[in-house]
């Protein structure tokens, strides 16, 4: 009962627009986001952080990113870890090839998203004539072709010869201080430190963007791209405003995986498969929701986590996990059952995916215990 | 007699093998309701979507505001001030009424996407100022209890009102409305015809309307123009149109009030 | 050093039979899109069920000729289902969650064919069930009595030929001819339409999806023989969509002609510009770059429909 919005009345239109009309969203988020950076950072467990919290993050940066392409504008896209891919060199090549003193780890992160969002415009251009499935073949070829291109050019792997670049201690470094006052910069926590703040930056200036003309924008043109022109929006400045976003964000998420989570940069974690993961991601999580992007992600990250726990626990009897739990094979292959029929259901019953379902909750919460 | 904010020049369209308007020229006072009837597949959309720039004539061009314009093409249109509705509704589905008005502020719209996202107080503020004009469009047009309901899930008359306060948000010059009250009940065509009347009265709106309700046009309209097979077979004041034999003969039938 | 137009003839004979291959899966995709507007992802997945399920039977053991029969009653019958409980219920909904409902059903086969059978590679070689002349690994004289001109052939890839050509002629007259085929292509004109005359749209559906099936068990099989079957049958099936693309999502001879341009394309592209563009593997995204200059002068495919908007 105490979760309402009776008695709390908006005065002007500054405040008809918050992101969180009700008092008490505003006060749970505000001190939420404060634990949520401090907490882990200060006392997170090695675990934790670097087999969820700082995974999730990348994942659900990227499906954020597709998100806002797909879901918000209507602009198909299988590309996103060619993209993912070009943030993530992008990052290792400046932090390479520039003095210490020019250039720290999130910095590089933040203009090699610029080289991934360029390239999304690139491939973007298509979009201007073509539309509607047809322009898978856009994103696909942007997806194969940088794949192609950082596996033919080992000048930006530091022609490493294992083809995989594990990264050293001194590229977390601050223009050259391997410690700042005794913190381990390539610790987990600093890096969840990164990583959370750049995904509640990045969110924060997604939401403001959806709920501006820009984003009316990018609705528009998904909704009835005729109709828009007639209002005067600018239908191929938009797609490709969207790439641009979109592709940064994929971009940035992509060197968040390969810096702040597996700490290797390779090739091989930008294959196509990628691209219909952070997909499925989107899909569950909701077209056109920026919480569900985030909900999805993390369902189609932990699903074969919790599976495999899972297998475990009803196995314990027999010996664990070597005992007799289910393998890894079982357990993607299960997984991807599982997600096949998840989707489909989901579709079925909530096309909005988790992102929608969460809407629901919350307006039934408001009106509790009233039905409507 | 004052320049007239629309001329139409010699206008010819067809698509492929056949032509859906030939050579068809007419004028719009500035500041008058002018209807285009005539029988269903007469070009009447086709010529409302020449207009504002969706179709491109092969021949012939058209003057407004005092330039002319070999090809209209939307931006254009839009850039130059003319708004319009459509017959089969093109709202954004996606999403609710006042965003729904609120795309017709584009063109006004000065900030760029760099200041909305970091929510910038030059950003707030001129969200604050559009969504004032657009409240006073809506209390204009009784749509408040609306605002915030999913486009997709009004009633179709409801729908139509808030397609006509999009294209009325854009302050515009000019207004072209394809269909406007169809499928309405007599009440829902009285109050449309209101909100246009007042409309063109209070902003000094140019209107041009497509319509099969005679009783309407006679109504509301200072003009008529009447198509028929892609041509142009009336043009005057809704007396002279009625009293045409061609008109008669082609449309109206028996003339009646 | 003069240029080599033997070798080239037979480039572009190469090019166009493995081109074939990639128009036998395109014609799956096409027919699912032309009746129902679904853009069916899983067609690549369908592939790689129906050519393991026929694989594994005849590693144990059962004849060539049962096991076809089994695996194509298998496929039916996905078909029937995937109609009734996918298809179905999301009839009222906008193509682009049908086709996130394709993108689902085709994780769905990926695990479940994996799951069923295992995730080994098999090989399948056709000669061993027949002892058929065309089925001999090596490659044949086509021509050899012209003076200059000796083009050299694989067999197999006539042999795909042959039956991708065969296959495409029967499912020719089925559309034209049969009372299914006429349903189905009212229902690819116009949905309601088609209700309104009566056509049971979703036996007509059914229909399709098994159809797609059986040709997803042949174009596999065929497939099978040169990669394998493993999941990476998908992979090479994925090269199948800038075929569609190419060819337009609604049109069957688009389709083929589509194959046949990225095969001889690709095969082009890697033989005598890939020195040029840097080194091997361009063939990767070489067909798709082939797509993309394509539909950008012509959006909707070389056969397909224009999208009219009317408004």
């Amino acid at each position: 009962m105490w979760y309402r919005e009776a008695g709390q009345f908006v005065t002007n239109y500054y405040q008809d627009r918050r992101i969180f009309p009700l008092r008490f969203d505003r006060w749970f988020v505000a001190i939420g986001l404060i634990l949520l950076v401090a907490l882990p950072t200060l006392y997170g467990s090695e675990y934790w952080l670097s087999a969820h919290m700082i995974p999730l993050c990348a994942v659900g940066l990227a499906t954020l990113g597709l998100n806002l392409l797909t879901g918000y504008t209507g602009q198909l896209s299988l590309g996103t870890a060619g993209f993912m891919c070009i943030g993530a060199f992008g990052t290792f090549n400046l932090i390479l090839r520039l003095p210490d003193w020019l250039i720290n780890w999130p910095t590089a992160m933040l203009i090699s998203g610029i080289f991934a969002g360029l390239v999304g415009i690139v491939f973007g251009l298509p979009a201007i004539r073509i539309r509607g499935f047809y322009l898978l073949v856009s994103t696909l070829c942007a997806q194969y072709f940088v794949w192609w291109f950082f596996n033919q050019y080992k000048y930006f792997l530091d022609y490493t010869p294992s083809g995989v670049v594990a990264l050293p201690e001194k590229y977390y470094d601050y223009f050259g201080l391997s410690e700042l006052m005794g913190w381990d910069m390539q610790s987990y926590n600093n890096r969840w430190f990164i990583a959370i703040l750049f995904v509640i930056g990045l969110t924060y200036f997604a939401k403001n963007l959806i709920r501006s003309s820009t984003g009316r924008n990018f609705m528009a043109v998904r909704d009835m791209d005729i109709a828009a022109s007639t209002i005067g929006i600018s239908v191929p400045k938009t797609k490709l405003l969207a790439f641009f976003v979109s592709c940064y964000y994929c971009g940035i998420a992509g060197a968040l995986y390969s810096f702040a989570y597996i700490g290797n940069v390779d090739l091989m974690i930008y294959e196509v498969d990628r691209s219909f993961t952070i997909m499925f991601m989107m899909i569950i999580g909701g077209l056109g929701s920026i919480t569900g992007s985030f909900l999805g992600a993390i369902f189609v990250y932990e699903f074969p986590i919790a599976f495999t726990v899972l297998g475990d626990y009803v196995f314990a009897g027999a010996g664990g996990h070597a005992g007799g739990g289910f393998d890894s094979a079982a357990v993607e292959n299960v997984s991807n059952m599982a997600y096949g029929i998840f989707i489909i259901a989901l579709l079925i019953r909530e096309p909005g995916g988790f992102g929608a379902l969460w809407g629901n909750y919350k307006q039934k919460l408001r009106t509790w215990p009233f039905p409507h | 007699m004052a320049e007239p904010i629309l001329q139409i020049n010699n206008i010819s369209l067809s698509f492929g093998g056949v032509k859906a308007i030939e050579n068809i020229s007419f004028n719009v006072a500035d500041g008058e309701v002018c209807a285009v009837v005539g029988p269903n597949g007469a070009g009447k959309s086709s010529m409302l979507n020449v207009i504002n720039g969706i179709y491109t004539a092969q021949e012939g061009n058209i003057t407004f505001d005092g330039t002319t314009h070999a090809k209209m093409t939307t931006s254009v249109a839009a850039k130059a001030g003319i708004a319009r509705t459509f017959q089969n509704i093109a709202l954004f589905k996606g999403m609710n009424v006042v965003e729904n008005i609120m795309t017709g502020r584009n063109m006004m719209t000065k900030t760029n996407w760099m200041a909305q996202g970091l929510n910038l107080p030059s950003a707030k503020r001129e969200e604050a100022e559009h969504r004032e004009a657009v409240e006073k469009i809506i209390s204009f047009l009784q749509i408040e209890a609306i605002r915030k309901t999913q486009a997709a899930s009004l009633p179709y008359g409801l729908q139509k009102r808030v397609e006509l306060a999009r294209a009325l948000a854009a302050e515009p010059r000019m207004l072209l409305l394809d269909e406007p009250m169809a499928g309405m009940n007599l009440e829902e065509k009285q109050d449309m015809s209101c909100f246009i009347l007042e409309a063109n009265r209070e902003y000094a709106l140019t209107t041009v309307l497509i319509e099969h309700d005679i009783g309407v046009v006679m109504d509301i309209s200072d003009h008529v123009v009447v198509l028929d097979y892609g041509k142009k077979i009336g043009d005057g004041t809704p007396d002279e149109v009625v009293n045409n034999q061609d008109v008669i003969n082609a449309y109206l039938g028996v003339s009646h009030d | 050093m003069e240029f080599d137009w033997v070798y080239f003839i037979e480039v572009i004979l190469g090019g166009l039979m493995s081109g074939v291959m990639y128009s036998l899966v395109a014609i799956g995709f096409v027919l699912v899109y032309k009746s129902s507007s679904i853009f069916n992802f899983s067609q690549g997945t369908m592939l790689l069920v129906a050519s393991l399920t026929f694989v594994r039977m005849t590693e144990g053991g059962v004849n060539f000729w049962l096991a076809m029969v089994l695996a194509m009653g298998i496929m039916v019958i996905m078909g029937i289902l995937t109609e009734r409980w996918v298809i179905r219920p999301l009839a009222n909904q906008d193509l682009l969650s049908l086709f996130m409902a394709t993108v689902g059903l085709a994780t769905f086969h990926e695990g479940m064919a994996q799951y069923v059978w295992d995730a080994d590679v098999h090989g399948l070689q056709l000669s061993k069930f027949f002892d058929l002349d065309i089925l001999r690994p090596d490659p044949i004289m086509i021509v050899d009595h012209v003076a200059w001109l000796d083009i050299l052939l694989p067999r197999f890839d006539i042999f795909v030929s042959i039956v991708a050509g065969s296959m495409i002629i029967a499912l020719a007259i089925f559309f034209q001819k049969s009372r299914t085929g006429v349903s189905l292509r009212a229902v690819s004109d116009n949905h309601m339409a088609a209700l309104a005359v009566g056509i049971p749209l979703s036996r007509v559906w059914a229909i399709v999806w098994s159809v797609t099936g059986v040709i997803a068990l042949i174009s596999g099989l065929l497939w099978a023989e040169r990669v394998s079957v493993s999941f990476t049958l998908i992979e090479a099936v994925m090269k199948a969509l800038p075929v569609i693309l190419i060819g337009g999502l609604t049109s069957i001879p688009g389709a083929i002609i589509g194959g046949l341009v990225i095969g001889v394309g690709e095969k082009v592209g890697e033989i005598y510009f890939a020195d040029a563009l840097g080194g091997q593997g361009i063939e990767l995204w070489f067909a798709y770059f082939m797509a993309l200059m394509f539909l950008v002068f012509r959006p909707q495919g070389m056969f397909g429909e224009k999208i009219i908007e009317r408004v």
